[in-house]
C-alpha cells in the first residue's frame, strides 16, 4: 500500500475566510488544481505546496498530512 | 497574458491547418480539428467569455498536457510504423496520402484528446476503484483484440494448410467445412471485446461528469 496524502486546505481556507477561487488566485493556479489538492487527488510540486502554505500563512507540514 | 497568447496561437494554427486541409477536400480532418481544438480549449474560452480573464497555465496543466502529447505520438508512431508495413499497405484499399496521413493526425489528435480529458478529469474524478475497472476493462479490449487478429491468422493458415497437407475436400471430409476452433474463439474475441469497449466507454463517460469538481 501507498502513503496516502490528506490536506488540510479547506480548514485554513475557512480559518481565513478565503474561497477556493481566491486561494487560486493566489497561488496563481486554476480552481480545479485547488480542487484536487483538497481532495488529496493531485500530487503538488514542492513549490506548489510552498506556495499554498504560504498564502495560507501556515508550513507545508501543517497542511499536507501524510498516512503510512 | 501568457495563456491568452498561448490560445491565440493554437486558435491561428489550427485555422491554418484547417484551411489547408479543406483545400485538400479532406474535409472530416478539418471539421475534427476543429472540433478537437474547440474541446481542448472549452475551459479558456469559457473563462474568457464569462470573466475576460484567462485561468493560469499551472503545473497539473503542464504535466496533463506533456503527457498527453507523449501519448498521441506514441500511437501516431506505432501507426506510422504499421502502415509503413508492406502487408499493411495493401490493406489500405485507397493509398491517397492526404487521407492516409488525415487519418493518423486525426486519430494521433483523437488519443491525444483522451488522454487530456483522462489525466484532467477521470483520473481525479474517479477514485481508486473507477480506476481498476477502468484498467481491466482496457485490459479485456486490449487482449480481445490482440486475439481476434491472431485467431483469424491462425483460421486462414490452418485451413489453408490442411488444404495442402491433406487434400482440397479435407474440411467437406470432416464434416465441419471450415476450420471451426479458432474461427469459435474469434467470435468470442469479438464479444469481449465489445464488452470491453463499451465498459471502458461507460467508466470514462462516468468520470468525466463525476462530481468532483
Amino acid at each position: 500500500m501507498g502513503i496516502r496524502m490528506k490536506t488540510r486546505i479547506k480548514e485554513f481556507r475557512a480559518k481565513y475566510n478565503l474561497t477556493q477561487e481566491k486561494l487560486a488566485e493566489m497561488v496563481q493556479v486554476r480552481r480545479e488544481t485547488i480542487i484536487f489538492l483538497e481532495q488529496g487527488k493531485y500530487n503538488p510540486s514542492l513549490k506548489l505546496a510552498h506556495n499554498v502554505a504560504k498564502a495560507l500563512r501556515t508550513t507545508v507540514d501543517e497542511i499536507f498530512v501524510f498516512d503510512e | 497574458m501568457k495563456t491568452k497568447r498561448l490560445l491565440l496561437a493554437v486558435a491561428i494554427t489550427a485555422l491554418v491547418v484547417a484551411v489547408i486541409l479543406i483545400s485538400l477536400e479532406a474535409y472530416y480532418v478539418a471539421i475534427a480539428l476543429v472540433a478537437g481544438t474547440l474541446i481542448i480549449g472549452h475551459r479558456e474560452l469559457w473563462s474568457l467569455i464569462r470573466t475576460r480573464k484567462m485561468p493560469p497555465i499551472d503545473e497539473r496543466v503542464r504535466e496533463n498536457t506533456s503527457k498527453s502529447v507523449r501519448n498521441g505520438f506514441i500511437f501516431f508512431a506505432i501507426a506510422t510504423a504499421f502502415l509503413m508495413l508492406p502487408f499493411s499497405v495493401r490493406l489500405i484499399e485507397t493509398p491517397d496520402t492526404v487521407h492516409v496521413l488525415g487519418g493518423l493526425f486525426l486519430s494521433g489528435g483523437a488519443v491525444y484528446l483522451l488522454s487530456y480529458l483522462f489525466y484532467d478529469r477521470i483520473e481525479p474524478g474517479l477514485g481508486e476503484k473507477g480506476l481498476k475497472m477502468l484498467k481491466i476493462f482496457l485490459l479485456v479490449a486490449g487482449i480481445s483484440f490482440g486475439t481476434f487478429i491472431i485467431s483469424v491468422f491462425l483460421h486462414n493458415a490452418i485451413y489453408g494448410l490442411f488444404i495442402v497437407w491433406f487434400g482440397e475436400d479435407f474440411w467437406d471430409r470432416i464434416g465441419v467445412g471450415d476450420e471451426p476452433v479458432f474461427f469459435f474463439i474469434s467470435l468470442l474475441a469479438i464479444v469481449a471485446l465489445a464488452v470491453g469497449i463499451i465498459g471502458s466507454l461507460v467508466i470514462f463517460i462516468k468520470g468525466l461528469f463525476s462530481k468532483s469538481l
